[in-house]
């Protein structure tokens, strides 16, 4: 396959059935690199199939994943997410019992070396690996302002709080696309304004395109660049937020009859 | 929490066990103290002690393949025995005890691969199945395997560990040996949580699907849970072989493999000071009841009370233990000691 320049991540003619269901038909979605890529739909148009197919969790029937050039259909999660694919998750997926910080390191994991024997006896090699990446992982709690939690178990922190730790987890992973399911469900306004700041920052000063599968209408037309529409798994629109905003099936599928008579 | 006034320069400064040093001095005289004993102390705390630390060890296992990890192991028990085997034979070939002891580690490890090939696929449930499976072929593997090899019934024989030609085989010599041996043990459990296969093992645990997709290969990871349990348990067995000079497999039963999951339990299964306190608290129970029992046999002269009603009363009493630390300190003494800790730190303000 010819590299398409610009293009970060694509979905080519994905199809994905379950049963009698067609979940996607033929979903073609190119993210552009440095953008800011909003899928959206109502309830069981299909976001969250291609976001699975996406990531690696579901394989599609037929079409294509690519990725910086590169066909990765036939790569399993943890590859993808090697490769530069991270993801964060619908609702809470940290880990509870660990501080903020050790949850960001985790996301270092595939960067790291060092295994049983390092680990149980503390070699100088491994602890002078651990200065570096707690560096690193402390830009991170930096940039997304978990200074004072660092050291809190994720599973005492607010859901706010544990999104941010989420965020800061899949950039540890060292990301060249970014892929978050729903981040704003469920959170205040307050949280979801600082959410939208840290995606904006996300693309302005690590210039990592973000794919964003969100339900808040606000937040997606106010922080996308461009905006994909789903219904019943096919793609009905997909253009910039001024755009979608004024395409006719859009306004009749997704944003209801309540917009047009406005 | 700590008190006010300590900082750190480095990460790895922040990372310390003992932050200051007021607890590394606190933790010498400790380590000073627990050398000298045997110039103080009877044969028979000694003995009872030996065979705490050789517990200890176990119990570590434990930690991280249960505690840190979460992946159920109820064959810790069979593990040392493998441990026990291995030493027993290859002290009978003449190999010094320097290289039997991490040899048997070594050969306990690569066993317990074994088992967790299939156990890395399976969870809950299933997973105390497998191993549990592990427990039961163990004493069956070793009878039906020649004489020859690892003696069948009878059990072998082991030669006491040398030193300089000095006999490690005296009390005081196996003291000094499981006393080292704890404290390596005691080291590599403080340090695994701070590492990269450490952070690894608690995300399993904590979340294994989202462990995957962040680049964590799960399987690989229970495997090495296992593995690195398993090395605890071969230790454990080698000086278990030393302490009890012959090894059978009866020494190496389920109820054993019970009795560390209890401890470790009642220790605190997430913070590796849990062990310490669990194995202190149960081995002292254990010891009151027997000598109890003794004194109650004695009395009778031998009447309805018998070894039998002595092992039914203390399985009763773990038993109780156990339910009692999981209804009103899930975390453990480690947890209550952390917390008495806080508020005399905090005194007199409350905590929270």
């Amino acid at each position: 396959m010819t590299p398409t320049l610009g293009i970060t991540l694509e979905a080519r003619n994905l199809s994905l059935r379950f049963g009698a269901i067609e979940a996607l038909k033929s979903v073609s979605v190119a993210v552009e690199a440095g953008s800011i890529h909003a899928v959206i739909g109502p309830n069981g148009a299909g976001k969250s199939s291609l976001l699975n197919c996406l990531s690696g969790f579901y394989h599609p029937w037929s079409g294509a994943v690519v990725f910086n050039g590169q066909d990765i259909s036939a790569a399993h999660p943890p590859v993808r997410s090697a490769m530069g694919l991270g993801r964060t998750f619908q609702g809470i997926q940290t880990y509870p019992s660990m501080t903020a910080r050790d949850n960001i390191l985790t996301g270092f994991h595939s960067q790291m070396t060092g295994g049983v024997f390092a680990g149980l006896l503390r070699t100088p090699a491994h602890v002078r690996q651990e200065e570096v990446f707690s560096a690193k992982a402390e830009e991170i709690i930096e940039f997304l302002e978990l200074e004072q939690s660092r050291h809190l178990a994720v599973g005492d922190m607010s859901y706010g709080l544990r999104k941010r730790v989420d965020l800061g987890r899949a950039l540890a992973t060292g990301p060249k696309v970014l892929i978050m399911d729903e981040p704003m469900a469920g959170m205040s306004p307050e949280e979801k304004g600082d959410l939208a700041r840290f995606i904006l920052d996300i693309r302005d000063h690590f210039g990592i395109p973000v794919v964003l599968v969100e339900h808040d209408m606000d937040v997606v037309m106010d922080i996308s660049d461009r905006i994909t529409v789903l219904e019943f798994g096919q793609v009905i629109a997909d253009g910039t937020p001024d755009q979608i905003r004024s395409d006719e099936r859009v306004i009749a599928a997704y944003l209801g009859q309540a917009e047009v008579a406005a | 929490m700590r008190p006010t006034g300590i900082f750190f320069k480095t990460y790895a400064a922040e990372a310390r066990v003992l932050e200051t040093r007021r607890s590394r001095l606190w933790l010498l005289a400790l380590g000073v103290m627990l050398v000298a004993l045997p110039l103080f102390s009877g044969p028979w705390l000694l003995g009872q002690l030996t065979y705490a630390f050789i517990t200890l060890i176990a119990v570590y296992g434990l930690f991280v393949t249960v505690g840190m990890a979460g992946q159920i192991n109820i064959a810790q028990s069979a593990f040392v025995g493998v441990g026990a085997f291995t030493a027993a034979k290859l002290s009978g070939l003449g190999v010094p005890f320097w290289l039997v002891i991490p040899a048997a580690a070594l050969v306990t490890g690569a066993v317990s691969v074994l088992f967790a090939l299939p156990a890395s696929r399976v969870k809950g449930f299933y997973l105390a199945l497998t191993t549990l499976a592990a427990q039961i072929m163990f004493p069956i593997v070793i009878l039906a395997l020649p004489m020859s090899w690892l003696g069948g019934l009878v059990g072998l024989p082991v030669v006491s560990p040398e030193l300089f030609g000095l006999s490690l085989g005296t009390p005081h010599g196996l003291y000094w040996l499981a006393l080292v041996f704890a404290a390596v043990a005691m080291f590599c459990a403080f340090n695994l949580p701070r590492s990269r296969l450490g952070r690894a093992l608690r995300a399993v645990h904590d979340n294994d699907t989202a462990a995957g997709v962040m680049g964590i290969p799960v399987a690989r990871i229970k495997i090495e849970a296992f593995f690195a349990g398993a090395l605890f348990a071969g230790v454990a067995g080698a000086l278990t072989a030393y302490y009890l000079q012959f090894v059978t497999v009866s020494s190496f039963t389920i109820f054993a493999s019970v009795w560390y999951l209890g401890m470790l339990i009642v220790g605190g299964i997430n913070s590796p000071l849990g062990p310490i306190l669990g194995v202190a608290f149960i081995t002292f129970i254990q010891e009151g009841l027997h000598t109890m029992s003794n004194m109650l046999l004695q009395s009778e002269s031998g009447g309805s009370f018998d070894g039998g009603a002595v092992f039914a009363l203390s399985s009763i009493v773990l038993a109780l233990c156990i339910l009692i630390a999981l209804i009103f300190e899930p975390r453990g003494l480690a947890h209550l000691w952390h917390t008495i800790k806080t508020n005399f730190r905090l005194w007199p303000f409350p905590r929270n």
